[in-house]
């Protein structure tokens, strides 16, 4: 994170409504030089809006967009030195991949010899230098993703914003791409900002990742601190897949009481609709007459490495990341056991975290 | 089941089931496709007929044509090339130093509202072959409306489909108003127009700052863009009394000039129209990008809207082109002799001494279909699909 291109981006109460619709309820964020946040949250939770308003091609109806020293509200795109990868690509059909590349040099006047060399420059960068004579549409998924970047960076710009950039590859490339996007990022310290409503390339990108619902920012920290120590509800079960096994239920004392048993916490307190929040991983299988829940086998799922047991307790279905030779049938009685530190409990009404 | 299965096997098919039943997803029955097929050839004959007649016709003589219908040339009749030399031989002034000096005459005549304050040029005397000047009036006339037609609509279309305009209903009427005081002030009180026209601007500018702000109820770009498209509801004909005064009154009338402005502005709200959609088909992202990459307004337009409109922009000038290439009502009133074109040429035919000359119209009908065949023929290879491919789709 220490770079001298990277450039401190800063989002000052930051709300847009769309007529009657408020899109962002007054987002503040303040991005250090070089660092790579990304902006996580379902369709709807407002993370593209931001990232358009950054970019200067939506305007922010309330507050103040900073980048650097520089307080770009109400300045044009062009002006920013920010660059963008859209979800689509955004590659221009009608020009080769080398016009593509080179096109923002272009526009802004610089003589053909420097701009050959930087396109070539770049294109080394994303392995694409071989394919400059190539239209778009000659080429697949994962090239075109490539253009788009090369074209993105081409000019050091001081900012980097990205749309999803990776939602239209297969799981494979999508993999391998995100491992060469973080490389190529700490390799060019340019601050980036990363749009996804993938959990997991926000978890393996990310410097700090902002979680956004409906608007308003929920969490803002580094992945393993969203993941250890949610903030309320919306957080835990967003992160983590398979998702967070909830159990619903009422605390008294340090005691969560579930129709299917109970179970000391490390929290207390007197709340009569509680519910009990523990990762699959937190979880194991023991025999029902020592378990702390009891209920039967719903499916048993074999990944791979580990097999998921889905049991279902009372009203609630809680999955656990068991051994790969797990054995057990479809139906049968059987205990769930939860390990002691990474039990969480939040308030049903408002979802918060109870500490 | 099993004997169901065994009668819509292919080899097992009744003779009715294999003419009215396609062979296959996406293919015609041997009926339809005869029936189709029926018809499309008798529509093609219909179509194509008249254009052999008149190139026929253009080959025949007044007996030939007057003698009864022949059908077939070297059969029927024998053809020749007499009405041909009335055009273009027989016409005293079809030499190269007539058509020079009517090159000179035609740009006189086309700058001639513009050149005038600076120096006035003798007014010639139309020596001249009168099938050239139609068809070269006609090429000048309909090339340079359309050149403008075409930019300037696909330039307003542009701003219509991508820009959004407020303008304030208050602020129209303000508008109107203080253009007709400007009108009432300058004819009946006598007002210099230069003076009445730079007030009336200042008040507009003045209320429109001002009372404007109180004005709630704005138009939209789908107002703005069905006010464009409703100029071409009028039939030419009611406007035409008053364009011809207009045109008298600054003394344009029987130039180039003239027609290509009225061509221009009457064609503009059909490419308007038209290229409003084809822009607002392309894929925003590619603008933002661009924008993003540094480029200014004009240079997305330019460099990356207008090539990938390109399908959409050849067929559009292609219209237009054809458009003004056939228009008869204005060119009738405004030209009369100078800057005559091909369709009042044709028309004149019609209203000879000896009655309708077939033969010798046939002529000019072919000379004036031949451009427009070649310009398809050119404009369609642009008019392919597939520009768009590799864009946006992953």
């Amino acid at each position: 994170m220490t770079s001298t291109l990277g450039t401190t981006v800063k989002f000052e109460k930051i709300a847009k409504s769309f007529g009657v619709v408020r899109v962002l309820e007054e987002l503040s964020l303040d991005i250090s030089p070089g660092e790579f946040l990304v902006l996580l949250g379902a369709s709807g939770s407002g993370k593209t809006t931001a990232l358009r308003i950054l970019a200067g091609l939506e305007t922010a109806s309330s507050g103040r967009v900073i980048i650097g020293d520089n307080d770009v509200t109400e300045v044009l795109p062009k002006y920013r030195d920010v660059s963008m990868v859209f979800q689509s690509y955004a590659l221009y059909p009608h020009k080769t991949v080398g016009e593509n590349i080179g096109f923002p040099l272009k526009v802004r006047k610089v003589s053909q010899a420097e701009q050959d060399k930087a396109i070539r420059e770049a294109a080394a960068q994303v392995q694409i230098d071989q394919l400059l004579d190539r239209y778009p549409r000659q080429l697949s998924g994962g090239q075109r993703q490539r253009v788009a970047l090369a074209r993105a960076m081409i000019r050091r710009p001081s900012v980097f914003l990205m749309d999803e950039p990776l939602s239209n590859l297969d799981a494979k490339l999508r993999g391998h791409m995100r491992a060469e996007l973080k490389h190529m990022q700490s390799e060019l310290g340019i601050t980036t900002i990363y749009v996804t409503h993938d959990q997991i390339e926000a978890m393996t990108l990310a410097h700090r990742v902002a979680i956004l619902e409906k608007g308003v920012l929920q969490q803002l920290d580094t992945p393993a601190k969203i993941y250890n120590d949610p903030i309320n509800l919306f957080v835990a079960q967003f992160i983590g897949s398979p998702p967070m096994n909830v159990v619903h239920g009422g605390l008294e004392g340090t005691t969560f009481k579930s129709r299917s048993g109970l179970v000391n916490v490390p929290v207390g307190g007197k709340i009569d609709k509680a519910i009990l929040g523990v990762r699959p991983e937190d979880c194991t299988i023991v025999a029902p007459d020592i378990a702390e829940f009891k209920g039967e086998i719903y499916t048993i799922e074999l990944i791979g490495d580990h097999t998921l047991v889905t049991v279902k307790a009372g009203d609630d279905f809680i999955t656990v990341k068991a051994p790969k030779d797990f054995s057990g049938k479809s139906g049968s009685q059987i205990g769930v056991s939860f390990s002691k530190e990474r039990m969480f409990v939040f308030d049903k009404e408002t979802g918060a975290r109870i500490r | 089941m099993k004997t169901s299965t065994y009668k819509i096997e292919k080899s097992h098919r009744s003779l009715l089931m294999r003419l009215f039943e396609p062979p296959a997803i996406g293919k015609m029955s041997f009926a339809s496709k005869l029936l189709s097929y029926f018809i499309l050839w008798f529509w093609a004959l219909f179509v194509i007929f008249p254009i052999y007649w008149v190139i026929i016709t253009a080959f025949k003589d007044a007996t030939t044509v007057n003698q009864g219908p022949f059908y077939i040339p070297f059969v029927d009749f024998q053809p020749n090339l007499n009405a041909w030399r009335v055009h273009l031989a027989d016409d005293p002034y079809c030499n190269a130093y007539a058509i020079g000096r009517q090159l000179l005459l035609l740009i006189h005549n086309s700058l001639v509202f513009i050149v005038s304050p600076i120096f006035t040029l003798e007014a010639m005397e139309p020596q001249i072959c009168k099938t050239y000047l139609a068809f070269t009036n006609s090429l000048i006339i309909g090339l340079v409306s359309t050149a403008l037609c075409v930019s300037f609509g696909s330039m307003a279309a542009y701003a219509l489909a991508r820009v959004e305009y407020k303008p304030k209903f208050g602020n129209i009427f303000i508008f109107i108003l203080l253009a007709l005081c400007t009108i009432f002030t300058t004819n009946y009180a006598g007002i210099p127009w230069y003076f009445s026209t730079a007030v009336g601007l200042a008040l507009f500018f003045l209320l429109a700052r001002t009372l404007g702000k109180k004005f709630i109820r704005t138009l939209h770009n789908g107002d703005i863009l069905f006010w464009i498209i409703s100029q071409r509801i009028l039939p030419p004909i009611v406007v035409i009394i008053p364009v011809y005064i207009m045109f008298q009154t600054v003394g344009l009338l029987d130039t180039h000039l003239a027609l290509i402005i009225i061509y221009t502005v009457a064609n503009l709200p059909i490419v308007v129209w038209l290229m409003h959609d084809f822009f607002l088909a392309l894929p925003i992202e590619l603008e933002e990008s661009a924008q993003l990459d540094g480029a200014s307004r004009f240079s997305i337009f330019w460099d990356i809207v207008l090539p990938l409109t390109r399908p959409g922009l050849a067929a559009t000038t292609l219209l237009t082109l054809i458009l003004n290439w056939n228009e008869y009502i204005f060119a009738v009133f405004i030209s009369t002799s100078k800057s005559q074109t091909m369709p009042i040429m044709v028309a004149a035919k019609n209203a000879g001494e000896k009655g309708i000359l077939w033969w010798e119209m046939c002529v000019v009908i072919v000379i004036m279909i031949i451009p427009v065949i070649l310009m398809a023929i050119i404009l369609q290879r642009f008019i392919s699909r597939g520009v768009l491919l590799g864009a946006i789709k992953g």
